[in-house]
Formats: structure tokens, C-alpha cells, sequence
């Protein structure tokens, strides 16, 4: 049973792009054209850069996600806690402005608090009325996101313009380039501290165990004396403040602005489950297969200048990814179940 | 000719033989009483009966004609009908829709309304069933709703009625009543199979008594002939002598460590599963709490716990209040190994640090230091801390978990089923332990069904029927046909 847990990241890419590779042949595209292109596509020249850039955001809401999944809790709403915390930091940099090191600190704490206050009210539901937490989140996103298009459109748009953004944040918001192209910002180190610290609390803190125990039986942590109810909401919160502050530091790099649907329209909430669910249970690998994934959908639009292929294939390929996942996921629990012993008479 | 007649039925699960060539006949118009504790293999002969589960070997006649069963729809066509313990009714929609739906009366394509109720009150002056047609069945009292149940399967023309624990949901006084219907039914020519573990209700209203233990057949009786006694014997047959492992400790004497007052547990549905308990442990006792499954045992321990707040009544721990949530003078060993006492995808280091992962600085490090220290020295056998604890054996999963709960300076030990599913080996290890507890100072609450067990650790036995505490026997005066006597609800 361990070996399908140990070999899905690996196995599921693999079949996902054995499986779009007879697409690709069913539909006349030559793939020895198509894959070049596909990594020219990621990582070639002048294209990393981009890839990095977008990097960023997948990890973040990889973290998003994953925070709360690890006590037992779907958070489907990164899209709304995204678009929520974008707009929040850029509210904040228009309407309050401060001196240069504060005028980025209080708009990413702001734009973590919006992301974590929408997350958090499915937490009281739960624990109230019994209403899951995956449809909670996934129910409050899209207003979440329309809330953010309202802002933009009205209260705070661009005068003049008739366009769905904010104006340019003052200079003193704009996070510093750290590179030529200026796609990247100290977003990277960021994001990155934030994983690293995530990975440190998960399996070196009381905290972590306690989340992980509430995760593996809940019965188990609640008999153990875990506040189990407080834990979720205390991670759900964690989850969706991770995704505000992403929010919150796109809008804070380039163009400067809040860009109605600039922050949903990637996918980046759905690419980063499917990159969590690749890393089955063990956190160490969600940079790697975010990564994964974060090349795959730049190198997707690389596939379609250079060989004609429409990057939705490479959507395929994720969503592939996924059903492998689930599959192998439950393949492992009906050889589970076989075993003597979990029968009651 | 029997109305139903299982013949030399075999059910395995895997390695566990659930009915092992079981006979059993139905008369027409008889109440044919199946008995027998938990696990002796009722619900599965009653699931084999009604086409939920095909029998490995034997079959089943239907007025002497042999059945074809793949689900229980072949059954029901057959005239068999089945009252489930839980109740398995629409609460939104009425009585008469309830008792018709799958074979709904119909006019044009429509649902006849008129023509359903009048069929629920034709069956219901017949078999002097009364429940109001019109009414919502979530509106309605357990006692009407099960009627209902009985009127779906009397509507689809069961001649045979399979009730499982009828009674569990019940007060006594609805029990009364659905006796009553149950003696108008059979009046009409129906069978009624009554499965239960309630020896009262089997004197009362049966007119023969089939025993079940460990999967056989262990006794046959016609009601009017048989003692509570005889059918207790049959049900918990006569084990080894009582063979003391730790002989009783000095008589503790002091104070109560342990003092529970008038504690009430009122559950979803029907009666309080607790009802008003009250007893004491000192320290250097075992005190054993016997019962049928489902008397209350769980609930109460919950409370004593501190994983469940009482309705009514509290619990003191050396005077204090036992903690919400989990109170750290307390080690506690759960009956359920997978669902509570350990999280089975988790590893054995993990699962031996819970309650402890606050004790000391967290680390890696000393997470394993802690797990080899307890595995040394109750001599858990694993072939790595890191391996899932679901891959240890029964036994050493269980030691695992009294190493974590007793390794702690807790005053308080409370234990279900200490030895469920164990070797043999480790359950002696498992009473040595516990008996080194008591030695120790410790107040223990043992929780078991095993009566050799009780009657082997415990210096006082208490025995829940029902929800409350029906006799308090000494480790001397337990025999075990006073303790089943009492665990039966009959004269203790």
C-alpha cells in the first residue's frame, strides 16, 4: 500500500503526460515539436524570468491551501481571499499614505487580515451548524471576488479611464525590482520565508503535530485534549491570510495596481491545489510540485506561439494529474480495506 | 411447515466466523425470540434472513420453498420485512407517504393520497396499529415512528417480521405497546422475529427462544418452559473457573479519588443514556463496570473523562472537577484503537506523544527519544518508530497505548476492553499492568465485557442496565450468573 503513496508524485505526471501525449498524436500535433517549445516555452531565454514571477503566486496559494488541509480543511476559496487581499492592500497604499518602509508593510498587513477574515468565517459555520468548510469557502469566493471588481470599478477606479483598476499606487508602495526585467519583487523571498517557516512548524512544533494529528483522526487529537475546533479556525485563517498577502504583493509589484481579474484569471488557486494534491500528505514536496505545474502553464503558452498547440493542453495535463492522484488515492484505500481485521461482524 | 426456515447457515468476514451452521426455524404466527450478547452473531443471521448478506454455506425456505436471495428486494418479495434498530423513515414527509413509498398507489401517474391513507388505516384497524396518517413522522415520538416502520412492511405484504433491538429506542412504556402490536400481528397469521438481548422482553412476550453464542446455536426453548437463568447460561456459558492473576489488594480503604454524583446523559433520542449515576473509587481499587453493550458504559466514561459534559450531576477528581475537554490527571485507554486511542496513519513516535507534545521542548529529536523510552520499557514490539501504528499487531498497538497513558504521574486510570482483540500473551501483560497500576496507589475503572476479566482485576464489579447502575457486587459474590443475571435486567 505504501507504494502508491510513495511513487504518485511521480507516477501521476508521468501517465498524465503519457495520456496528452496520444492526445497530441490523436489530434495530428507532432510532439517532438510540441514538448521543445513547451520547456523553451518555461525556462528559455528571457522566459524564466516569467516563469519565476509566476512561481510566486502558485507557491503562495499552494500554502493557502494547504495550511488548513493539514487539519482536515478544504479551502476552496483562494480566488476570493486572492482578489479580497489584492484589493484590500490596494485600498490601503491609495488611501493611507505613509513613508516608504510602512507604506508596504500596512498594505500587505492589511490585504492578509481581508484573506484571513473570508477564510475564518467558515470556521464558526462549521463549528456551529455543521456546514462543511469546503462549501463554505468555495460559496464565499465568488463574492469575494465580485466584491474586489466592485471596489475597483467604483469607489476606488481610475478617473477617466472607463478601465476596471485602481490608479498607480504612489511610488512609496511599489515593491523594489530585484532583477532587470522588474517581473520580480521581494515577493520571492517572501513567499519563500513563508514556506520554509510552514515546513519548520509542521514537523518541529507541538502546533504542527497537534495540526497533524487533527488531520490523521480528529476523534484522536480531540481525546489527546487539542482544541480541534479552534485549531481549524486558527489555520483556516493562517490559510486564507497567505492568500490575501499574495494578493497583496502582486498588486504591490508591477503594473502597481489592482487590475480587476488580473489576480483570478491565471488559475492560480485551482494550479495550486492540483500541486498540493501531487505532494500527497507530505509538505517537503509542495515547492517542487508547484513548481512543476507553474512550468507547465508558462511553458503551455510557449507551446502555442511556437508549435500551434493551444495551451489548454496543458491543462489537460493538470487535470490529468489530478484524477491520477485521486485514483492511485483510492486504489490505496481499497487494499486497504482488504486486510483482516477491519471487519465487524 | 415453518413459515421461514434457515438451514445450516455459515457466515465468515475474513478470518471471523460470524455464524457457524446455524438452524433456526419460524412458525407461522409465533414470536421467536433470537438472543444473545454482542457479537454472538444475531444482526448477521438476521442480515443473511432478510438478502442482505449471502451465506457462505446453508440456505434459507420460505414455506418450505427454497430462496434465491441476491438483495433484500428478493426478500421482501418473498414476504419477509425488516424493522431496523435505526429507523430508516423520510422525517419530511407523512405517515401514509412513509408506509407507500416503492409501491406507491397511483391514479393517472399521480400519487394517490386518498387511497395511501386509507390503506394506512386499513392496516392500521387490522393489525391495531394507530398512527395518523396525515402527520409528519418527524413530528412524531420514536415509539409512532417505529409503528410506521412496521406499517411499511406490513403494507408490502410481509408475513415475516425481522425486528432488530426493537426496544433500544424505546421507553419502557412504548415498549409495553409495541408488544401489545406485536401479539395482534402474530393474531393475524404473521411471524415476528424478535432479536434482542433484553432477557425481560423475552419472558414476556415470546413464545420461543433461539440462543445464539459465538456464532452456534446454544440453546432452544419454548418461553413458557425456560428461567432467566437457564437462558443466561446459554447466552455467557460457563468460562474457565475464575483464575485470580493479581489477587485483590489490600481492601483500599480512604477516601473516594474518584467521586461521581448523580450524573445524567441524555442522548439524540429516546430514553437518558445515562440516568442518574453516582458511585466512588479510591485509590488502590479496580472498579469494574460490567453491562450489555450500549447500557451506558460509554457515555458514562465520557463524563468521567471529561470528553462529554454531563445534563446533569459532576465529577470530582480528588475534589477538584474533572477538566473539560481532557483532564491530565486522567490516562485513558478507549475501547476504539483506530477511531480514538490512536490515529492509524500516523507513526507509533506520534501516536506515543499525544498528551505529551507540550510536556518539554518540541523536537524531532526528542519526540523519538520519548517513543523509544515507552517502547523499551513496556516492551511494545515494532520493527520502527516510524512505521504507521496500524502495522503493529493488536497487542502491541494496545501496549502502546497504556505505555503512553500510564507512563504519566495520572492519579486516575480508566480502560475499556482492555484486551478487545489482543493475543493472549499481551492481555496478560495488559492485566499485569493494570494490576501494577492499582499497586502503585493508582484508582483504576476498568470497562469490560469480558466477565472473567472483571472477575479477575476487579475488587468491586458494578453493573449498568439501562443507563444506570442495577447492582454492586464484590469480587467474591460475582459468579458469573449473577453478573449476567444482572447485566440482563433481570432479578439481581
Amino acid at each position: 500500500m505504501n507504494l502508491t503513496t510513495r511513487t504518485a508524485p511521480l507516477l501521476a505526471p508521468v501517465a498524465a503526460l503519457a495520456l496528452t501525449t496520444l492526445v497530441m498524436l490523436a489530434t495530428g500535433v507532432d510532439p517532438f515539436l510540441a514538448y521543445p517549445a513547451l520547456v523553451r516555452g518555461a525556462v528559455g531565454e528571457g522566459n524564466l524570468e516569467y516563469t519565476v514571477a509566476a512561481y510566486v503566486p502558485v507557491l503562495g496559494m499552494a500554502l493557502a491551501f494547504a495550511i488548513p488541509l493539514r487539519t482536515g480543511e478544504l479551502n476552496l476559496g483562494g480566488d476570493g481571499q486572492l482578489a479580497l487581499g489584492g484589493v484590500a492592500a490596494a485600498a490601503a497604499a491609495l488611501l493611507v499614505p505613509l513613508p516608504p518602509v510602512l507604506a508596504v508593510v500596512f498594505p500587505l498587513v492589511v490585504a492578509a487580515l481581508a484573506g484571513g477574515l473570508l477564510a475564518w468565517v467558515a470556521a464558526p459555520l462549521r463549528a456551529r451548524l455543521g456546514i462543511p468548510v469546503i462549501v463554505t469557502t468555495l460559496l464565499l469566493s465568488p463574492p469575494g471576488v465580485a466584491l474586489a471588481s466592485y471596489l475597483a470599478r467604483f469607489p476606488l477606479a481610475e478617473r477617466g479611464t472607463g478601465l476596471a483598476q485602481t490608479p498607480v499606487l504612489p511610488d512609496a508602495s511599489h515593491l523594489p525590482a530585484l532583477g532587470e526585467s522588474g517581473y520580480l519583487t521581494p515577493a520571492l523571498p517572501v513567499v519563500a520565508l513563508l514556506t520554509a517557516l510552514w515546513l519548520y512548524a509542521d514537523a518541529g512544533t507541538a502546533l504542527g503535530y497537534e495540526i497533524r494529528a487533527t488531520g490523521a483522526n480528529r476523534e484522536f487529537a480531540r481525546y489527546g485534549g487539542v482544541g480541534v475546533a479552534r485549531l481549524g479556525a486558527v489555520t483556516l485563517a493562517t490559510g486564507g491570510a497567505v492568500a490575501g498577502l499574495v494578493g497583496g504583493l502582486v498588486v504591490l509589484g508591477p503594473p502597481y495596481r489592482f487590475v480587476d481579474g488580473a489576480l483570478v484569471a491565471p488559475g492560480y488557486t485551482f494550479t495550486a491545489i492540483a500541486a498540493v494534491l501531487l505532494a500527497t500528505g507530505r509538505p517537503v514536496l509542495v515547492p517542487f510540485t508547484s513548481a512543476l505545474l507553474t512550468v507547465l502553464q508558462a511553458g503551455g503558452q510557449g507551446m502555442e506561439r511556437e508549435a500551434g498547440v493551444p495551451s489548454q493542453l496543458t491543462q489537460i495535463v493538470q487535470g490529468l494529474i489530478i484524477v491520477i492522484v485521486a485514483v492511485l488515492a483510492l486504489a490505496r484505500r481499497r487494499t486497504a480495506k482488504k486486510r483482516p481485521g477491519g471487519v465487524t461482524p | 411447515m415453518p413459515a421461514v426456515e434457515l438451514v445450516g447457515i455459515t457466515k465468515r468476514f475474513g478470518d471471523v466466523v460470524a455464524n457457524d451452521g446455524i438452524d433456526l426455524s419460524i412458525e407461522t404466527g409465533e414470536i421467536h425470540a433470537v438472543v444473545g450478547e454482542n457479537g454472538a452473531g444475531k444482526s448477521t443471521l438476521m442480515s443473511v434472513m432478510y438478502g442482505v448478506h449471502q451465506p457462505d454455506a446453508g440456505h434459507v425456505l420460505r414455506d418450505g420453498v427454497r430462496l434465491r436471495m441476491r438483495s433484500p428486494a428478493d426478500a421482501i418479495a418473498a414476504g419477509l420485512g425488516m424493522v431496523h434498530q435505526r429507523l430508516r423513515l423520510f422525517p419530511g414527509l407523512t405517515v401514509a407517504e412513509n408506509v407507500v413509498i416503492g409501491a406507491e398507489p397511483t391514479r393517472r401517474g399521480v400519487l394517490d393520497t386518498a387511497a395511501a391513507s386509507r390503506e394506512v388505516e386499513r392496516l392500521g384497524e387490522l393489525y391495531g396499529l394507530r398512527a395518523d396518517p396525515a402527520a409528519r413522522v418527524g413530528t412524531l415520538p420514536v415509539g409512532v415512528r417505529q409503528r410506521v416502520e412496521i406499517l411499511r412492511a406490513l403494507y408490502r405484504r410481509a408475513r415475516v417480521l425481522i425486528l432488530d433491538e426493537p426496544t433500544a429506542v424505546l421507553t419502557p412504556g412504548e415498549a409495553a405497546r409495541l408488544f401489545e402490536v406485536l401479539r395482534g400481528v402474530t393474531g393475524e397469521g404473521v411471524s415476528v422475529v424478535l432479536v434482542t438481548h433484553k432477557l425481560g422482553e423475552v419472558l414476556a412476550a415470546s413464545n420461543r427462544v433461539t440462543v445464539l453464542r459465538g456464532g452456534r446455536v446454544t440453546g432452544r426453548f419454548a418461553t413458557a418452559e425456560t428461567t432467566a437463568q437457564e437462558l443466561v447460561v446459554a447466552m455467557i456459558g460457563r468460562s474457565l473457573a475464575p483464575r485470580p492473576l493479581a489477587p485483590p489488594g489490600e481492601r483500599a480503604a480512604g477516601p473516594y479519588l474518584l467521586e461521581v454524583e448523580n450524573v445524567r446523559v441524555r442522548g439524540g433520542e429516546g430514553p437518558a443514556r445515562v440516568g442518574g449515576v453516582s458511585f466512588g473509587v479510591r485509590r488502590g481499587e479496580i472498579v469494574g463496570i460490567a453491562g450489555v453493550a450500549g447500557s451506558g458504559q460509554r457515555e458514562l466514561l465520557d463524563v468521567v473523562t471529561g470528553l462529554r459534559t454531563p445534563d446533569e450531576g459532576r465529577v470530582l477528581l480528588a475534589g477538584a472537577p474533572v477538566r473539560r475537554g481532557r483532564d491530565p490527571r486522567v490516562a485513558y485507554v478507549p475501547e476504539d484503537r483506530p477511531g480514538r486511542a490512536t490515529a492509524p496513519t500516523m507513526s507509533l513516535a506520534d501516536n506515543l506523544l499525544m498528551g505529551g507534545q507540550r510536556e518539554r521542548r518540541f523536537s524531532r529529536a526528542a519526540v523519538r527519544e520519548r517513543a523509544r523510552a515507552l517502547v523499551e520499557r513496556f516492551g511494545v514490539r515494532a520493527a520502527s518508530l516510524d512505521e504507521p501504528i496500524s502495522v503493529l499487531s493488536g497487542g502491541n498497538a494496545q501496549k502502546a497505548v497504556l505505555a503512553r497513558e500510564l507512563s504519566g504521574d495520572r492519579p486516575l486510570v480508566v480502560v475499556e476492553e482492555p484486551t478487545q482483540g489482543v493475543d493472549v500473551g499481551a492481555q496478560e501483560q495488559i492485566h499485569a499492568l493494570l494490576a501494577q497500576a492499582r499497586d502503585e496507589g493508582r484508582a483504576v475503572l476498568l470497562q469490560s465485557s469480558e466477565l472473567s476479566e472483571l472477575r479477575a482485576l476487579a475488587d468491586r464489579i458494578l453493573v449498568m442496565f439501562e443507563g444506570a447502575i442495577v447492582a454492586e457486587l464484590s469480587a467474591e459474590e460475582a459468579g458469573e450468573d449473577r453478573l449476567g443475571a444482572a447485566m440482563t435486567g433481570a432479578a439481581g
